[in-house]
């Protein structure tokens, strides 16, 4: 086929003009993006559509949504698509998308460790702007799950959906048989008892979450028992002192103790490894209880007690519900979190053994109400009132997780050296002093300045609610 | 003669003009999605970018690479990847080129088995983790199911730090030691077979043979294999990400892993584009060193090519 010879000007100018629409599109497309990014936004009004999409750690906390995706389309019209996450790696995946102010997410789900990085850098949007404080009901919400959780810089960023706290799950039987009387009060005592039930390979003597990703939490467990800190006031890390070493110390000693795959077990082998009978006690968030005394998932039905941890009771993750500032769909958005978030929806997935919620609300705490979402008995009176009970009194003396601007940074680090210590590769003393030094690091990439204020003022949240710090 | 507008026009005119208008698209996505991100990660290297920080990022020179050569867990990770990298070259190449060679001498059933063979590398590396999650599991898992059948003691295969690695590798071992052999046995067809008839003719054994000719005339073959899997040595992340996620503590932590915490978890973006650099020099020069001795000439191995051709 003859090619049709074109001049030279013509093909500049053919290519300039190619260039110039590209180049127009693309300040078009930024203009756009940019316009539907604003908050409040103009976004809900453009573009609702009966379909919110949530993102949240796939698995069992995902189900309540399907639950009641008929009841809220009956009730306001709108559904929920799940976009699920892996529970390690949230974090990392939910930032890629919103750096790129991508508005796949119309509601986010997330631990409030979260809750610093995601304001600081407008990725959400105050609830207060698209509703009012007065829909979440906050003076039902525990006060350690409330402002300093869901609020940052004096705004309501976020709704609660998850309380969660570490508590101890312990065998009756194994413990009558062994003339032990009470939960452990101590960490030396916690010691002691797993020592004198460790009897492998038939039983073994305490479990806990070992595997990378989460082992940082029950170090901190302990550390909190032994009146650690997070940070000193001009935020220099607090962790490499005498209580940090002694508390990894007594974590690598509960090690022994425990199965040997230790380093392997993350949350799900956790509860498999007290469900299936063959760990006399362990430190684990409190939703356990609702699974061991589930005949489907559990071996020891009606053989179990729950105690508050020694002294201190740490609490790890939690999760908290928020609008997207780049989402779409905001007016369903928020009608979505507010429904979700309700005393008499949330009441209905708190004690679900299919799902791994727990109480958020003075209203839960209740045991005459520890049932799953059809109304059916979650266990045993008596060890609902057990349940309960500790739950209470962890509360009382709960231990805040980090949650300033790079929390999640600073938490994956100390994890890391955790396990390091847990693995043998570093003493406690090394593990710690490195963990201190990559926290200094963070803190200077971060800006001092900032961070020192951003740590105040989350204490300060601490304070208000009452908990001791 | 041809005046400077005809010679300019000349340039312009027919195949040459379709050639130019030919490369063109493949030019602009090549520059688009390629050579630029390449150029803009670089200029990252010398910053202190971070992602989620309020701080500015500011123009630090080398220091990035300084801090590198300083971080001991990047040096971890280098030697984590080394022993990836050291499988390859070893264990790897030399079942492959085992196996290639059994295969090569089937005289039946070849086809079938090579397709077989297959199969471990068409599973993506994800999938394959998770299977192997389970043959790995501690209290029901197969793996240590025969070892109790066995009355041996039970292995804590991904969660004792002294095993994980050489349980990584393992399943690397599993899911590429098949392509290395496919690859070998795809050279192992290519040979001339003159060569070798006037080999066995001249009384060679099988040792000599393969000594001899063999290995040196599938020299070249090898380096690509070595390269390829070299590559992926560097590359190695998901079966980590799957099975231990870098743990217990950093053993099994690699130059990618750490890499994509640094990048993707921490979002220093400066530090881990210097990373990358530094990963990608590293690869290319050990490509470099591998090619120039698979190039080397080699005494009497080098002799058998014209032999061949004059034996043919």
């Amino acid at each position: 086929m003859p090619v049709r010879p074109i001049s030279r000007r013509r093909f500049l100018k053919g290519t300039a003009q190619a260039g110039a629409a590209i180049a127009m599109g693309g300040a078009v497309t930024s203009f756009l993006e940019a316009c539907s990014a604003t908050p409040k936004a103009s976004g809900a009004a453009a573009s609702a559509s009966g379909t919110v999409n949530v993102e949240i750690d796939e698995g069992q906390n995902a189900s309540p949504f399907q639950w009641f995706n008929p009841d809220m389309k009956a009730k306001f019209g709108a559904t929920t698509n799940i976009i699920g996450l892996p529970f390690v790696g949230q974090y990392e995946k939910i930032v890629a998308e919103m750096v790129t102010r991508s508005s796949i997410y119309d509601v986010l789900v997330f631990p409030p460790q979260m809750i610093g990085d995601f304001v600081s850098n407008g990725f959400l949007t105050p609830l207060a702007d698209l509703g009012s404080e007065s829909d979440f009901n906050l003076s039902d919400v525990l006060p350690a799950y409330r402002d300093p959780n869901l609020r940052r810089n004096g705004k309501l960023y976020a709704a609660a959906y998850d309380g969660d706290i570490l508590q101890i799950a312990y065998r009756t039987d194994v413990f009558q048989a062994a003339g032990i009387t009470q939960p452990p009060q101590t960490w030396d005592d916690f010691v002691s008892i797993a020592k004198e039930l460790h009897k492998p390979p038939t039983q073994y003597g305490n479990a806990f979450l070992a595997q990378r990703g989460f082992c940082y939490a029950w170090f901190m467990n302990i550390f909190a028992a032994l009146g650690g800190k997070w940070f000193t006031t001009d935020m220099k890390p607090a962790i490499n002192t005498d209580q940090g070493v002694q508390a990894l110390q007594t974590l690598v000693t509960l090690a022994q103790y425990a199965p040997p795959n230790i380093l392997q077990i993350g949350y799900q082998e956790l509860n498999e490894a007290y469900l299936n009978g063959s760990t006399a006690m362990v430190v684990q968030w409190d939703d356990l209880a609702l699974k061991a005394e589930d005949p489907s998932q559990s071996k020891v039905v009606g053989k179990n007690a729950y105690a508050p941890c020694p002294v201190r009771n740490y609490m790890p993750y939690s999760r908290v519900m928020a609008v997207s500032a780049f989402s779409k769909n905001q007016a369903n958005a928020y009608k979505v979190i507010q429904y979700m978030d309700s005393s008499e929806v949330s009441i209905k997935d708190v004690y679900d053994p299919k799902c791994g919620e727990d109480p958020f609300r003075l209203s839960h705490l209740d045991p005459t109400k520890v049932k799953d979402h059809l109304g059916n008995p979650s266990m045993p009176a008596a060890q609902a009132q057990s349940y309960v009970s500790a739950i209470k009194t962890c509360l009382t003396t709960g231990y805040p997780e980090l949650s300033i601007p790079g929390a999640p940074r600073y938490l994956d680090i100390l994890d890391l050296f955790v396990s390091e210590a847990l693995a043998g590769s570093l003493t406690p003393t090394q593990a710690l002093t490195q963990a201190a030094n990559e926290w200094d690091s963070i803190t200077t990439s971060l800006g001092q300045d900032s961070q020192v204020k951003a740590y105040a003022d989350w204490v300060n949240t601490f304070h208000s609610a009452g908990i001791t710090y | 003669m041809l005046t400077a507008r005809q010679r300019r026009r000349s340039r312009w005119s027919g195949g040459r003009r379709f050639a130019l208008l030919a490369v063109l698209p493949t030019t602009i996505i090549l520059v688009a999605l390629s050579i630029f991100p390449l150029l803009y990660s670089l200029g990252i290297s010398f910053t202190d970018k971070q992602l989620l920080s309020l701080v500015p990022a500011r123009f630090i020179g080398l220091g990035n690479y300084a801090e590198l050569f300083q971080d001991s867990l990047f040096w971890s990770s280098l030697a984590v990847t080394a022993a990836f990298a050291a499988s390859v070259l070893t264990v790897q190449l030399g079942v492959g080129l085992a196996l290639a060679l059994a295969l090569h001498r089937l005289p039946r059933y070849q086809q079938f088995l090579a397709t077989l063979l297959l199969i471990p590398s068409i599973i993506s590396s994800s999938v394959a983790s998770f299977q192997w999650r389970s043959l790995f599991d501690y209290s029901s898992g197969p793996l240590n199911f025969f070892l109790g059948a066995l009355h041996l003691p039970l292995l804590t295969w991904t969660a004792d730090p002294r095993l994980a690695l050489p349980s990584l590798l393992l399943v690397d071992f599993w899911q590429w030691t098949p392509f290395v052999t496919l690859l070998l046995l795809a050279g192992l067809h290519a040979l001339p077979a003159p060569v070798f008839e006037a080999a066995r003719v001249d009384g060679s054994t099988g040792w000599q043979l393969l000594r001899y000719q063999t290995l040196p005339l599938l020299r070249r073959v090898i380096a690509i294999t070595v390269i390829l899997r070299l590559i992926g040595a560097f590359k190695v992340f998901d079966i980590i990400y799957v099975l231990t996620a870098g743990g217990p503590g950093s053993a099994t932590e690699s130059l990618a892993f750490y890499n994509y915490v640094q990048g993707f978890r921490y979002f220093s973006i400066g530090y881990s584009a210097a990373m990358s650099y530094v990963s990608v020099i590293l690869v290319i020069v050990l490509a470099r060193v591998i090619l120039r001795y698979m190039e080397r000439p080699v005494g009497r191995a080098a002799a058998p090519a014209p032999t061949a051709e004059a034996a043919a």
